[in-house]
């Protein structure tokens, strides 16, 4: 299934995105400069502050919780400890406030990582609950442990820094500051998810279980995430103090929080772009309600509880803000342009068969889930090179022997034995690193990302051999696509392809991975005929390079075609295993597909 | 006029078009059997018509009315009554309690007439009696099996659609099962069965049809099904002989 | 002697307190059963009920740049209480449908944020007819309370433990007894197959939300005497909810109620023995502890485990 090749489209998106380029840049130099150009009032300059540092904290949430998924109640206890320590730091210790800063900085990314441990068991609403807790418990703090804090006094007269000599005392000067901070902040939120780290944030958003089957380190991921956000949110907090030299418990509460997440929401989670934009929203919307018509002005009053309505509404009719609005409508204008496939290097398996033994064994492999035996002592070895098939009708534990076998679920005796070692209890990414790749019978891709990224996701795993860099892991990537068939699209979001295709991208995934076993759950699955003839083309291919593929499917005869060896399942126990002429005509196998008549069953008994 | 008619119905599970023009028939008082391996699109096809799924295109017909635009509430409460695969049995509540829910769809009863429908259920099924106190969860597959036909059976349907009655259970427990299946047909209830084990399914049927990868390839009476080459293929492949 | 009498005092404080809290938290456990959605603004229906009883008893200050004038009302307790439950069921039949309806099919993330947003909602709309001010309520009985054995027993307390004795009960009568009971724990068990039985899933989540709401008012009610009427109520007492909720197991009944109590009773000792300020900060380390070491509570299941 060659496919033509495409003439190389040249970069023309990059071309006729200039302009607003150029026009972006002009108005980020120009903004910070107008203080200086035009008398402005200190409430002007008061807003424009807030606007920066808040936003700051923003692009912390649009880290973990637009690029992660991972909900984060507690940003303005962050923004706090990065005020906090500047504030007492100088004023009441006399520290410089580069040092103040820095360890602000330094408290909140301790701050994070703690909480980011706590993913390793929770999420979802535990995860909310703990940070609500975190937050609940900084502003008790805060408010009440004056000693320390000074309470709901607050601590005044925090001093501004000096730069390579230069006194930022003036309001202007520390905010073209502050604003060049959050430039190059918003340029590091905007560069990271093209990343690998970022590549994985998303894959961790998108499809956790998956993520940690093709080998990301999920909760290290989530740890950074959260210490991201709170170092984010840190400095925001640290220059917050020294450009209002004010602060009070107040400014740092939950209220605060719900702020920071209602300016990433509106903005659009996911795009640091977004979250500036949803930053200045909310900070200048009750400005902008202040110059409203008499009949309107009751709105200044109430804008909070519109923020609380705007939550509703947008998480409702818009969840990806109105950034991800803006981009929508610019997708539908430009298209997405193909890939060009001339130059894609042919896929390299570097798979060394050096052994007649078996490359994945089963030992009296049991899985119980309470009283229910799923899986009752299988005994198994797969042999390198070969194809080898899992069958037997519904629930006799074909799925739940693959998923052990990929680490989602512990064995509950017997062991799980890959090239010799014994990996029973081997986390998923763990196997992953090993050379073990797999795919889902119900597709688990990376619904937001493209599919050259998936793939790529799948190149990152530990111990890939492959040369560093991301050119290198790119072409791994296309080369993989282009294996399957389908590189002419690796640029187009997965969730928009069709079925067929995201069946082949999660093998590209896996293959990127240079694996040496390859796990497929019904890879058949919701293909129509003429798609699983591709696929019994793809997979005697795959197993000419030397790739061993252990596979589950209930089309016969897609399995006929393609086993070398099939092993047949029923009530969680080994019934039958040979070649598959052998084993589609043993009577036994035969009895259990079909099921016994009444007189069957009569006569065992 | 047919009890259900199916007249070229598409449906989709997910993204995945799970049943490509599907036309079958039940007559009243019939048994009925759907077959087909795993994946086929069988329970597919029951959920589609009992309106847990909405079908993209073609007709459902039930007892003279339309019926594939409409919720599944009103559905049942036209006497179309479904046992989805996997038993699932409301596991916190008791087994009466079970039953006695399974007349919701016919409105505001007296109690006794409840406990009359609950007494005759147990005549039918008498291994659940001795547990009627106990706990949905705490039964076994077989007798999960028991309690969700009779909980099926208690909104008195005209057509019961029983989904994979025989997954998971023992032989043994299969054939007890089948055999009370042909006694609720002898009391008049028309039956839809999708069943995997062909060879229980026809030994109550009278007629069935094959489901492969959504489409129907075969259909004719139980005695040009059994044994038929073709049905071992839909199955084993090509080769299953 | 002495000693032992103040313990028993602050005993009885905590359990009435925790009472509140098993309140909010047993409506809060019912969404949870029934839709799986976890209500962050069920707290804000108990500082509803309050600001309610308030609105009837005394009136309400007005808002001259909303346009709200000022209003003297001075109706008899017990129709203010017939008025506010009245008022809590529309409260609840508003939020199916403004909250949870249009988000019925969505991940949890959007729905959490979304009741996160009806809480600010709440607590701003609420600030904005009334001012900041707290506002005292008075108790529901004349009698300021008894003493029995040199223990002073506030009626107040009294009237919340009898009235969360009575909740209860009735709670379990309702769903052990009777066949509504039997529908709605069919719907929390199991939405699809109670569809495929007829039972009208959609009427028995709005019967879930109305019945979560005029609970969670009526503990309002009970509490705004003691802590006093004000914004910040609801927030106080729903994060104590939820704590009581996974401290005695996601999704239990039971568990909701003794996990209540506990909270109470722990936060009463606490303030009491250490300090009073940081009161607040005692639920809160307890729930961080409880859901780093145990997750699933007193009689929940594993959290963990994967499916």
């Amino acid at each position: 299934m060659r496919t033509p090749d495409a003439i190389a489209v040249a970069p023309a998106r990059a071309a006729s995105r200039l302009p607003w380029i150029v026009l972006i840049i002009a108005v980020g130099i120009l903004l910070p400069l107008l203080p200086y150009m035009f008398k402005t009032s200190d409430y002007v300059l008061n807003i424009f502050m807030n606007s920066v540092t808040y936003a700051m904290a923003v692009l912390g949430m649009v880290v973990v919780l637009g690029y992660t998924g991972q909900i984060n109640l507690a940003q303005a206890a962050f923004f706090g400890f990065g005020a906090y320590s500047v504030a007492l730091g100088t004023v009441s210790y006399g520290l410089p406030f580069w040092v103040a800063l820095a360890l602000g900085v330094g408290i909140s990314g301790i701050a994070g990582v703690v909480l980011g441990l706590t993913t390793l068991r929770l999420g979802g609403h535990y995860l909310a609950m703990i940070t609500i807790s975190f937050q609940q418990i900084f502003d008790l703090v805060a408010v009440n442990w004056i000693e320390l804090t000074h309470g709901p006094d607050g601590i005044a007269g925090i001093p501004r820094p000096s730069l390579f000599g230069h006194e930022l005392s003036d309001q202007r000067a520390f905010l073209l500051f502050s604003t060049l901070v959050l430039y190059a902040l918003i340029w590091f939120a905007w560069w990271l998810p093209g990343t690998r780290l970022g590549r994985a944030m998303r894959s961790v958003r998108d499809n956790e279980l998956a993520a940690g089957t093709v080998g990301v380190h999920t909760l290290r991921v989530k740890v950074t995430a959260f210490t991201m956000s709170a170092v984010l949110g840190g400095i925001g907090g640290g220059l917050y103090a020294s450009g209002f030299s004010y602060i009070s418990p107040d400014n740092f509460n939950f209220a605060r929080s719900i702020e920071f997440l209602t300016a990433t929401l509106l903005g659009g989670a996911q795009s640091a772009f977004g979250g500036t934009l949803g930053t200045v929203l909310i900070v200048l919307l009750p400005e902008w309600f202040k110059d409203l018509p008499e009949s309107l002005r009751f709105l200044t009053k109430v804008y909070l509880a519109i923020y609380g309505l705007a939550v509703i509404l947008i998480m409702v009719f818009m969840p990806e803000g109105l950034w991800g609005l803006l981009r929508n409508a610019w997708g539908r204008v430009r298209k997405t342009a193909p890939q060009a496939v001339g130059k894609i290097v042919p896929l390299n398996f570097d798979i060394k068969v050096a052994h007649r033994t078996a490359l994945l064994k089963l030992e009296n492999l049991q899985k119980h889930f309470g009283g229910l035996k799923a899986v009752d002592g299988v005994d198994l070895e797969v042999m390198p090179g070969t194809v080898h098939a899992l069958i037997g009708p519904n629930g006799s534990g074909k799925t739940t022997t693959l998923n052990v076998v990929s680490g989602i679920y512990r064995p509950t005796a017997g062991k799980v034995l890959f090239d010799g070692k014994d990996i029973s209890l081997m986390a998923p990414h763990d196997r992953a690193g090993q050379g073990m790749g797999r795919t889902f019978q119900n597709i688990r891709l990376f619904s937001t990302m493209t599919a050259l990224e998936n793939v790529m996701v799948g190149g990152q795993r530990d111990n890939n051999p492959l040369q560093e860099g991301h050119d290198n892991l790119r072409h791994r990537a296309l080369s993989a696509l282009e294996f399957v068939g389908i590189a002419h699209r690796a640029n187009e979001v997965v969730r928009n392809l069709p079925y067929g295709h995201q069946r082949y991208v999660e093998i590209a995934r896996a293959l990127a991975g240079h694996p040496t076993l390859l796990l497929l759950d019904e890879p058949g699955a919701g293909l129509n005929q003429t798609e699983k003839q591709e696929l019994v083309g793809l997979l005697k291919r795959l197993r000419g390079h030397g790739l061993t593929i252990f596979l589950i499917d209930h089309d016969m005869g897609l399995v006929e075609k393609v086993s070398d060896k099939i092993t047949v399942l029923n009530f969680g126990k080994k019934i039958a295993e040979g070649s598959p002429q052998d084993v589609l005509r043993h009577p036994d196998v035969i009895a259990a597909y079909l099921g016994e008549g009444p007189s069957g069953a009569a006569a065992r008994a | 006029m047919p009890l259900l008619e199916l007249k070229n119905v598409s449906s989709a599970y997910g993204s995945v078009e799970a049943l490509r023009g599907v036309s079958l028939k039940v007559e009243a008082g019939e048994v009925v059997t759907l077959l087909g391996a795993n994946g086929a699109g069988k329970s597919t096809t029951l959920r589609t018509i009992s309106g847990l799924i909405r079908p993209t295109s073609g007709e459902i017909w039930f007892d003279g009315k339309r019926i594939d635009t409409i919720s599944p509430e009103h559905i049942v409460r036209l006497g179309l009554s479904h046992v989805p695969e996997g038993r699932r049995v409301f596991p916190g509540l008791t087994v009466r309690e079970n039953i006695m829910l399974g007349s919701a769809s016919r409105g505001r009863l007296p109690g006794k007439v409840i406990e009359e429908g609950v007494e005759q259920m147990f005549r039918i099924f008498p291994d659940i009696k001795r547990f009627e106190n106990a706990l949905g969860w705490t039964l076994s597959g077989g007798q999960q099996q028991m309690l969700a036909v009779a909980r099926g059976l208690m909104a008195k349907p005209k057509l019961l659609l029983l989904d994979e009655p025989s997954l998971g259970l023992a032989p043994v427990i299969v054939q007890q099962l089948f055999a009370t299946i042909r006694e609720i047909h002898a009391l008049g209830t028309t039956i839809l069965l999708v069943e995997q084990n062909a060879h229980m399914a026809l030994s109550v049927a009278s007629r069935g049809y094959v489901l492969e990868t959504g489409n129907l390839t075969v259909e004719g009476s139980t005695s040009e099904l059994l044994d038929n080459e073709e049905v071992r293929a839909a199955y084993l492949g090509g080769h299953g002989a | 002697m002495e000693a032992l009498a103040n313990n028993f005092q602050v005993l009885f404080q905590g359990l009435a307190l925790g009472s509140i809290y098993a309140l909010v938290a047993l409506g809060f456990v019912l969404i949870i059963r029934t839709t799986n959605v976890v209500n962050f603004a069920q707290g804000d229906f108990a500082m509803l009920g309050g600001y309610l009883m308030v609105l009837f008893l005394v009136g309400m200050p007005g808002n001259p740049d909303l346009g709200l004038p000022a209003l003297g009302l001075a109706l008899p307790y017990w129709l203010a209480i017939v008025l506010t439950v009245v008022a809590m069921g529309v409260i609840g039949i508003a939020f199916n449908y403004g909250v949870y309806y249009p988000l019925r099919n969505r991940p949890f993330l959007p729905v959490l944020i979304s009741t996160l947003g009806a809480s600010i909602f709440l607590q701003n709309t609420v600030l904005a007819v009334f001012n900041p001010q707290p506002r005292p309520l008075d108790k529901l009985v004349g009698v300021d309370g008894i003493t029995v054995g040199g223990v002073f027993l506030d009626s107040q307390y009294l009237v919340i433990l009898a009235f969360t004795i009575l909740a209860v009960a009735f709670q379990y009568f309702l769903f052990e007894h009777t066949l509504l009971g039997k529908k709605l724990q069919a719907v929390s068990q199991d939405k699809d197959m109670a569809r495929l039985l007829g039972i009208p899933v959609s009427l028995m989540i709005i019967i879930t939300f109305v019945y979560s709401a005029v609970l969670g008012g009526l503990a309002g009610v009970l509490v705004s005497p003691i802590l006093f009427v004000s914004i910040g109520l609801g927030s106080a007492i729903a994060l104590k909810a939820f704590a009581a909720t996974i401290i005695g197991g996601f999704g239990d009944i039971a568990g909701a109620i003794v996990g209540g109590l506990i909270i109470g009773v722990v936060e009463s000792f606490a303030a009491y023995y250490i300090s009073v300020p940081y009161k607040d900060a005692y639920a809160f380390v307890f729930l961080f502890l409880v859901l780093l070491f145990r997750p699933q509570g007193i009689f929940g299941e594993k959290v963990s485990e994967k499916a």
